[in-house]
């Protein structure tokens, strides 16, 4: 008999769960490497720590603002608000904030660091792109991530990296005032480590976010209980992607990671997609919706 | 949970979870002695309309459970007189609608409907079970102004729904619907969760 009762699919989990713990053991390893180089490293490590995190908290605010996007209330989009609502409902989450940018590329994204300060933004493209189902489908897909609590994960996971990062690019800054007899040559070394960390950390935490949108997919299919329609949704924001002009799509580059399909500019390269690629995304909605009729 | 929920988090299931997880209807039988207070404590009766909401699913097997659920209430009617109705609202969210002169038939035909539903494994569709009431003199508030409550399989919680015209909510009633009620019925803690559910046009009910 036909039923609701999904398989479960543990493979994208355990290959998260790997994902995660390479991640730790990096994380742990890079952090006991730099401290047996010297205590001074770590000082620094503390200073970008706590600018990493604020800048964090800030950013959920900054996501909206660098799209342009505003808050709307449920008098301006009605549809809009009840849609998320019943979805909400479904996925046992309190609403969020929902937000409208203006813009012709179909899109939406979700920001927010735990259910209460989270938020679902949708383009006016979105919205004339698709049909009521399909944009029920990429709503709901966002409401997974926000269930999930995706940005949550991604900050942690890219905590070190970033730290990394910074240290690569403005280690040798620190350098020049080295603390005591070792100096210069360990802080090259330090960059030197940080700039093994931060390549290994971001093909890691690339692959991370490829799991978690598929896991999205997952969550927002079983959400609606439709996967057709958040499949043919995909399809048509990925056809209308490839149409718009180029001008809209450079403005956007850097939101890439938030959006529900990231813009293609030109050739990244297969590790460093923060997004699976549309077919195969489609291919796993398929087999959901086989599962439905079987 | 705490801990249970973080692990669910990052292994990014949190959302599958919540939208698969089945619905408990025993719950729902909460509400015939709840409403007796409401009538007693608070002067508002039942309309004697209850609904139940669920999303559709598009594949046969959802429609078979559908047509049993059919079946099972046309049968009642004989039995208890209560009606049902199938609706669909303009968000393609199905409506069961019933209506009986006796609650607790009503009471007991939502349970039937839902325990179908869950039966057929398609419990993960359940929305809510809306129960609806209106002020007599006694309440203090205008005659025949409409209150529900509102049962949530998702959260198995209630909560009371006191709509106004214009897409606003009488929080003031609310906040007295919830506490007398609170301790009878589980009533959701978290304001969050209190999802409205408005009517297509004002003054009608939310399945309407």
């Amino acid at each position: 008999m036909a039923s609701m009762e999904w398989q479960a699919d543990w493979g994208l989990r355990g290959r998260m769960l790997v994902t995660m713990v390479l991640l730790g053991v990096l994380y742990v390893v890079a952090i006991a490497v730099l401290w047996e180089l010297f205590t001074s490293v770590l000082i620094i490590v503390v200073f970008f720590g706590i600018f990493t995190f604020a800048q964090v908290f800030y950013s959920d605010k900054l996501a909206l603002k660098s799209m342009g996007a505003r808050e709307v209330d449920a008098s301006e989009y009605p549809q809009l608000h009840r849609m998320t609502e019943r979805l909400c409902q479904q996925a046992d989450l309190p609403k969020p904030k929902i937000a409208v940018a203006d813009s012709n590329v179909p899109n939406a994204f979700a920001t927010g660091h735990s259910k209460d300060s989270s938020a679902v933004c949708v383009t006016t493209g979105l919205m004339n792109t698709l049909n009521d189902e399909e944009l029920e489908g990429v709503i709901a897909h966002e409401l997974a991530h926000i269930k999930n609590r995706d940005v949550m994960v991604m900050t942690i996971a890219s905590f070190l990296s970033t730290i990394a990062f910074l240290m690569v690019r403005y280690g040798m800054f620190f350098g020049g005032r080295g603390r005591g007899g070792r100096g210069g040559a360990g802080i090259l070394v330090a960059v030197l480590v940080s700039l093994v960390i931060w390549v290994i950390s971001f093909i890691l935490i690339r692959a991370l976010s490829r799991y978690r949108e598929f896991a999205a997919d997952r969550g927002g299919a079983l959400i609606t209980g439709n996967p057709a329609a958040l499949a043919s949704a995909l399809r048509s924001i990925d056809d209308t992607m490839e149409r718009t002009p180029e001008t809209d799509m450079r403005e956007q580059a850097e939101m890439n990671a938030f959006f529900i399909i990231p813009i293609k500019k030109g050739f990244i390269g297969k590790i460093a997609r923060t997004h699976p690629q549309t077919e195969k995304r489609i291919e796993k909605l398929q087999e959901l919706e086989r599962e439905l009729h079987t | 949970m705490g801990l249970f929920n973080s692990i669910k988090q990052a292994l990014g299931v949190g959302a599958e979870a919540a939208a698969t997880r089945d619905a408990d209807p025993e719950d729902l039988f909460g509400m015939s002695t709840a409403y007796v207070t409401m009538e007693a404590n608070l002067g508002y009766r039942p309309t004697g309309d209850a609904a139940l909401c669920f999303s559709a699913v598009e594949s046969a097997g959802f429609n078979d459970v559908v047509e049993e659920v059919k079946a099972i209430l046309a049968a009642g009617e004989e039995d208890t007189g209560t009606v049902a109705e199938f609706r669909e609202d303009s968000y393609g969210y199905r409506w069961i609608v019933l209506e009986a002169t006796d609650f607790e038939d009503l009471v007991t035909s939502v349970h039937f409907a839902s325990d179908t539903i869950i039966e057929g494994r398609y419990g993960s569709r359940l929305l809510a079970a809306v129960f609806a009431f209106e002020a007599t003199e006694r309440a203090g508030a205008e005659t025949g102004q409409h209150v529900y409550w509102v049962y949530s399989f998702r959260r198995g919680t209630y909560y009371p729904f006191a709509p106004k015209p214009r897409e606003e909510r009488n929080e003031r009633v609310e906040f007295k619907l919830e506490s007398v009620l609170d301790g009878e019925l589980t009533v959701e803690d978290d304001r969050g969760y209190w999802y409205p559910l408005w009517p297509d046009t004002t003054g009608s009910h939310p399945w309407e």
